[in-house]
């Protein structure tokens, strides 16, 4: 049986990989779906709004109306089916762009510590143990409330997240490598006159595809989190930009008086967790016959 | 008043619909009787409030809800509904003060039978004392006008380092005061309420110490107190009703509780369970949470208290930095505005009116209506475009300065409907936030002013003066930080009308030109007013007489009962 056909049999994994791909699609077609819903995220609807009693949106499950599909946010009467897909971008944005970069990072990291030897390994080592050991969301905080504020936020976010978090990816490349390198088609390599470079690109990395992989699909959930905290708190984007970790901040205060503005975002955001989880133990099972054994 | 003060009891958002149906806050005081209602204790659940006791210290108006409890000053607030609510009592003195000099020299007498804490005699010279006291650099935090208005005051440094005292400030006798003012003040009744004319006794000063035990004169003193966290007060045996009227002093205990989040305080005040059920906040407004329960006829619209501190949110102009040097900006971004989703942004119509007046709706400030920039309820993007493409400025890119939380309600969720309905006039807006805890540091000093931000500003009496002289007098205009007047605006004329009206002693005569000269003004839209401040608190189930005054818009401690 091909790892396709595995991968196909995998229920956890095709679910995950499904909802995470709708999610995708959905973030990717913003534009298209708002068009189709003729609303957009920033206009303000002041007339659904319930002002005398604090700006709760009329009607029932928030708002919700054939023009307005999720309802309106409480407050302002933006339209929540809109400020969801915008929210997607940056949600799934953000975590997409730190995960690659981590991952990159990581893996140049972790090459150059297996491959690099005794000195280049300890000093690395070191720093990837600062990485690691650094409280990386109070750094954040601090990094992303000092950058002047016409600097793209999404970007600074997904680089910020990413350079506080790659020690994890370059732990396992190094480990990785490290038992690679030992292997006897590595050292015929070497024999025959291959540099280091080259073999880390022909030999070591396509030993590292599985295990680097599957740690990214664990990693990006993680990230994502992470964006919704910092947004949470304040410091990731910029209004009026939508993310579903801001929308879940200004519900703090709405969720008795409209649930639907906590549970939508709140909702998705778990959803997509999920699925992102379901993915990376699928790819794991897939992958890694020794731990599918384990995993099943 | 700035809100951000720490020592300002006066809360975020107060309530009262306006002066004039002000009384329908719950408890009706018409079956109320102050001489049956003593007994049981008082919980307060606040955020803050209790940072500082010392009467030096405090930046209050009209004498602050706390401190009342423990200060008797000259004069005081009268503690009644709506418009009447807005004049000053005799509270040591036995009158409003005596003017003369053309309101130059104001002369009071001291009520007989009042006294401190141990029993003492209060006297003239405690009083005068006191005052000195907070020229002293060690006891920041007051008010600035006395020095202002004090003779040979400017740069006096307080009684430890000048024990001279100051000449400005007479005592002929034991009951007499005396205060000669470099300019005519008719205001000075007023400014007789702040803490700072609360009597200190000499004896008992210790300097920065005192704030761990401020000794009382009125109705209650400390038994225990804790900085941020907790006061607790009993009765003063000295005090006696029968020379405060003003004061009924119903619980025999009180206890303040501070540091609490402002959702959970009116969630324990809905609930109301065991001692909450006789628990008031002086600072938590109610939220939205609460605002969706509150319908008409509800059980909870019987426990709230609607009243109205004077109070506006505005957009401040820096005429100095361009664009908004040229008018018809200015003018532009006045008809663009967006009232109705600015009130949404600030809690909805309960908590926030539209403005469209610097001097907010009440008549003691001498609010005359007027709207030069119409703008309807949600804007006139059509006409800022106009105006903008005459300018030769079509398609502006500005930056808006708010603070980075709402705690204060100038933070994004204001900016956001701003930029909102700017958008719709073709002007890009960039938001810049600015810590809360620097926003008034970086917006008062020239040097670092924003061209564009959002301010709050609440009368420290109810009267026009402390409106529009910070904002527009043009010598108050401070380079050094701690400025105010943000257009950075100079006239003469303007000036001289202030220095004018300022000696009035007729508050009806004031009220008018205070109200015609904010309409001058208004026309020059060097400011774009946006929402006046509405309060609404709640009170447990126990509490009565929980009456909003028309001075502060919240109810008064010193007349609520538990029994």
């Amino acid at each position: 049986m091909t790892r396709a056909a595995v991968a196909f049999r995998d229920r956890g994994l095709v679910a995950g990989a499904a909802i995470a791909t709708l999610m995708v699609v959905v973030a990717v077609s913003a534009p298209l779906l708002t068009a189709i819903s003729g609303q957009d995220p920033t206009t303000f609807h002041d007339g659904l709004l319930d002002s005398a009693r604090g700006g709760v949106p009329v009607g029932a499950f928030g708002g919700v109306s054939g023009e307005h599909w999720l309802g309106v946010e409480p407050g302002t009467g933006r339209d929540l089916f809109a400020r969801i897909v915008y929210g997607a971008r940056v949600s799934l944005g953000v975590a997409v762009g730190a995960t690659v970069l981590q991952v990159l990072i990581g893996l140049l990291a972790g090459l150059a510590a297996g491959l690099g030897g005794r000195w280049a390994d300890a000093a690395l080592g070191r720093l990837i143990d600062l990485v690691l050991a650094v409280p990386s969301l109070v750094l954040a905080i601090s990094l992303l409330a000092i950058v002047p504020a016409d600097w793209p936020r999404p970007v600074l976010l997904a680089v910020v997240i990413a350079v506080l978090g790659w020690g994890g990816t370059a732990r396992i490349t190094r480990g990785e490598t490290l038992s690679l390198r030992t292997r006897d088609y590595v050292a015929a390599a070497r024999v025959s006159g291959a540099g280091w470079f080259r073999v880390a690109r022909r030999e070591i990395l396509p030993g590292l595809t599985a295990p680097v992989l599957t740690y990214a699909a664990l990693i990006l959930p993680t990230n994502m989190i992470v964006e919704a905290g910092l947004s949470f708190l304040g410091v990731g984007v910029r209004p009026p930009t939508p993310s579903w970790g801001q929308m879940l901040s200004t519900a703090t205060t709405w969720f008795r008086a409209d649930p639907m503005y906590v549970v939508v975002p709140g909702g998705l955001l778990f959803l997509t967790l999920l699925a992102f989880v379901l993915v990376a133990n699928g790819l794991r099972r897939v992958l890694d016959p020794r731990q599918s054994e384990f995993l099943r | 008043m700035r809100r951000s003060l720490p020592a300002v009891l006066v809360s975020a958002m107060l309530l009262t619909a306006c002066q004039g149906n002000g009384g329908e806050g719950g408890a009706t005081s018409a079956a109320f009787d102050p001489k049956t209602c003593q007994g049981g204790t008082l919980s307060v659940l606040n955020q803050g409030g209790i940072n500082r006791l010392d009467p030096a210290r405090l930046y209050t108006s009209g004498g602050g809800n706390i401190p009342s409890l423990l200060f008797r000053t000259l004069t005081t607030r009268n503690r009644l509904e709506g418009e009447a609510g807005t004049k000053p009592a005799p509270d040591l003195a036995t009158d409003l003060g005596t003017p003369s000099d053309g309101a130059k020299t104001w002369t009071y007498k001291l009520r007989d039978d009042v006294f401190f804490e141990d029993g003492t005699p209060i006297k003239a010279a405690d009083v005068k004392y006191g005052i000195e006291r907070s020229f002293s650099p060690d006891l920041p935090g007051g008010a600035p006008y006395l020095r202002d208005w004090l003779v040979g005051a400017a740069n006096y440094q307080g009684p430890y380092k000048q024990p001279d005292g100051l000449e400005a400030i007479e005592t002929p006798d034991d009951k007499t005061i005396v205060f000669k003012l470099s300019k005519p003040e008719g205001d000075f009744p007023f400014l007789a309420t702040a803490t700072q004319f609360a009597p200190v006794p000499k004896a008992k000063d210790k300097g920065v110490g005192y704030d761990a035990h401020p000794i009382s004169s009125g109705p209650y003193k400390i038994e225990s107190y804790e900085p941020k966290k907790s006061l607790e007060l009993v009765r003063n045996e000295h005090w006696k009703p029968a020379v405060d009227n003003l004061r009924y002093a119903c619980p025999d205990r009180i206890e303040v509780t501070a540091g609490l989040d402002a959702a959970v305080i009116n969630q324990r005040l809905v609930s109301g369970a065991g001692q909450d059920a006789n628990a008031v906040t002086t600072d938590a407004a109610v939220g939205p949470e609460q605002l969706a329960q509150l319908q008409p006829g509800s059980e909870l619209e019987k426990r709230v208290a609607r009243g109205e501190f004077p109070a506006t949110t505005y957009l401040a102009f820096n005429t100095r930095k361009a664009p908004f040097d040229d008018p018809k900006v200015r003018e532009a971004l006045s008809y663009a505005v967006n009232r109705t989703s600015v009130v949404n942004a600030l809690g909805g119509s309960a908590v926030a009116g539209p403005s469209t007046t610097f001097l907010p709706p009440q008549k003691a400030l001498g609010h005359q209506a007027y709207d030069f920039f119409p703008a309807g309820a949600s804007g006139d993007p059509a006409k800022a475009k106009e105006l903008l493409a005459a300018a030769g400025k079509p398609g502006l890119t500005i930056e808006l300065a708010h603070e980075n939380d709402d705690g204060n309600g100038l933070g994004p969720k204001p900016a956001a409907a701003l930029q909102e309905a700017f958008k719709q006039a073709g002007v890009t807006v960039k938001l810049t936030p600015i810590d809360s805890a620097t926003y008034r540091d970086v917006t008062g000093k020239p040097a670092t002013q924003p061209g564009l931000s959002l301010q709050y500003w609440g009368a420290d009496w109810p009267s026009g003066g402390p409106f529009l002289i910070p904002i527009f007098d043009g010598r108050q205009i401070i380079t050094a930080g701690g400025n105010f007047n943000l257009a950075q605006y100079n006239d003469p004329a303007v000036n001289a009308e202030i220095d004018a009206i300022n000696a009035l002693t007729d508050q009806s005569q004031a009220q008018q030109r205070w109200g015609a000269l904010d309409a001058k003004i208004g026309k020059l839209a060097l400011t774009v007013p946006l929402a006046h401040e509405k309060d609404v608190y709640l009170f447990g189930k126990n509490v009565k007489n929980a009456v909003p005054d028309g001075w502060r818009g919240t109810y008064d401690l010193a007349r609520i009962s538990v029994k």
